[in-house]
């Protein structure tokens, strides 16, 4: 009496789970995922063209606009592969720095995923409370750089002016009062038996399917592969930085929330040392008004956010700006493991999978 | 039956109330009365937003005590910048020694306020101002420039749609 039919539908480009303009083919069957295709394309800008035709100093400004949420640390990305390809040392104030502003966008960025992340499940209440405090991060890029969001903040060879008066103080009493923010948003959801409903089990992504498919970030060490660009290959000044790399076994998205949160803890603990260990010294290396790079080509991975940025920049003779560019964007690889999480669950599975993803569709579409 | 009872009574979730409840219980109590602010929103539109000294605005011209732009025309600032707004022409002008720009063109609607234009400049003639609210309806306003209706060396050729200028 009954025809049984798959049905296919398009989620996105213009939905408001799928965090910008990412569409999804799906397949379902009743309410259950077949087949899952994201479709993305939509935000492309063409940055890695863009750059070949700027200097490297100007290349920076297109890294603030690949993921939107941690300019900074696209920013200290950037920078630190344009010193590697030049062979630049940057002073040790710089790194340290450096390493306090990439951990503090790493807390805005983990915030705006919480508080997305949370809403799109059902949570309305954290969304409000992560703002709160990513607003006073926000506060410190502007106090220090003058932009909030598209930073700018690091220029080759070094950072391009000291800490602000009073940045001290503001970072201090951020540090004083986030750990119990975290306690009150852990409050909130750890216990609460909606969102341990909506999370445990879903989305399992185990860690040879991660590792095969190039997942990294917070994703991976959800599955218990404790790999960290941070302590795997140190960068800036995380190589003096006491902080440990949390995972958990279950690979589910509870697991990466709890992994995330424990990011946020040190966090704080890597800003601390940072503004405790400050050193003295000068913020600029001595380098030349005009880069030229020789023939050369270098990769250099750095942790964002959300996983391993890395930029692949390839230098000609004299050249002003790179002849060759190309990031390896987190959230392009970690958005291929969205198929395997999500068939053969729930259609609403789906919206905590793109959620425990992070995506950014400006670091996917470039 | 332990497990049946914290089924029935939601515990779990009154814990992630009672924090909500301690914030409303504070902020009503204290409210108009507190030293401490308890908010957190602010009222931006009625009240102008704080901004700190290093904030990266508009585009200006600064003068010299002659009342002439410092700009000398070396073009470092148009060099600099990564999508090109800023165009310059230089020309000569009686009792001094420099040049001065004849026309110095700047399209905010390419903008992206990085303020490379300022670290290239050598002679502090040029600064990123206070502005944030430069909303327009036309994209002409945009075109900012030395001579004609919007002129850069103003503070406020655009933005004339903000709240607080109405107010």
């Amino acid at each position: 009496m009954f025809k049984h039919q798959e049905m296919e539908i398009n989620m996105g480009p213009q939905h408001p789970s799928t965090h910008g303009v990412m569409r999804l083919k799906l397949k379902l069957d009743g309410e259950v995922v077949t087949e899952c295709r994201p479709i993305i394309g939509y935000l492309h800008r063409g940055v890695e063209k863009i750059c070949e035709n700027k200097t490297f100093a100007q290349g920076q400004i297109w890294s603030d606009r690949l993921d939107y949420c941690s300019a900074v640390a696209n920013n200290l990305g950037w920078a630190e592969a344009c010193e590697k390809l030049m062979g630049i040392t940057v002073p040790r104030k710089a790194q340290y720095v450096r390493t306090l502003l990439a951990e503090f966008n790493r807390l805005a960025s983990h915030l705006i995923w919480l508080a997305t992340h949370a809403l799109d499940i059902g949570a309305m209440t954290v969304f409000l409370y992560a703002f709160r405090e990513r607003e006073d991060i926000l506060d410190i890029n502007e106090s220090y750089c003058g932009s909030r969001l598209t930073t700018t903040a690091f220029r080759i060879g070094g950072i391009p002016q000291e800490l602000p008066e009073g940045f001290e103080q503001k970072v201090r009493t951020f540090l004083a009062k986030f750990p119990a923010c975290i306690d009150e948003y852990e409050n909130m959801l750890n216990e609460n038996r909606i969102w341990k409903k909506r999370t445990i089990g879903v989305g399992k992504l185990s860690a040879e399917d991660a590792i095969a498919l190039g997942v990294t970030g917070p994703v991976l060490r959800a599955a218990g592969v404790a790999y960290d660009i941070r302590k795997a290959f140190p960068y800036a000044a995380y190589s003096e930085m006491q902080f440990d790399v949390p995972t958990k076994p279950e690979a589910d998205t509870y697991a990466r929330y709890l992994v995330r949160m424990e990011e946020m803890r040190q966090s704080v603990r890597i800003i601390q040392q940072c503004i405790d260990g400050l050193p003295e010294g000068p913020i600029m290396a001595k380098i030349p008004k005009l880069l030229k790079t020789e023939v050369n080509e270098i990769y250099h991975p750095t942790e964002a956010p959300k996983g391993e940025i890395g930029y692949y920049l390839v230098g000609e003779k004299g050249g002003a700006g790179p002849y060759r560019f190309h990031v390896r964007a987190p959230g392009l690889l970690n958005l291929q493991s969205l198929p395997k999480m999500v068939e053969g669950s729930l259609i609403a599975d789906v919206i905590a999978a793109i959620g425990t993803l992070d995506v950014v569709l400006g670091e996917i579409d470039r | 039956m332990k497990k049946l009872l914290r089924t029935l009574i939601p515990f779990d979730i009154a814990k992630g109330l009672s924090i909500t409840g301690t914030y409303f219980v504070k902020v009503f109590l204290t409210a108009n009365r507190a030293k401490v602010k308890q908010h957190v929103v602010s009222e931006y539109p009625e009240v102008p937003a704080p901004l700190e000294p290093r904030f990266r605005g508009r585009v200006q011209l600064t003068l010299d005590e002659v009342g002439d732009p410092k700009c000398v025309c070396c073009n470092a600032c148009a060099k600099a910048c990564p999508t090109g707004v800023i165009t310059i022409e230089g020309g000569k002008k009686e009792g001094r020694k420099t040049r001065i720009p004849t026309r110095w063109d700047y399209e905010m609607e390419r903008c992206v306020f990085c303020g490379y234009c300022v670290e290239a400049c050598s002679f502090d003639a040029i600064k990123l101002n206070d502005q944030f609210e430069l909303a327009a309806y036309d994209r002409e306003d945009f075109s900012l420039g030395l001579h004609g209706a919007h002129n850069v060396l103003e503070p406020s050729p655009v933005g004339k749609f903000s709240y607080s200028d109405e107010a």
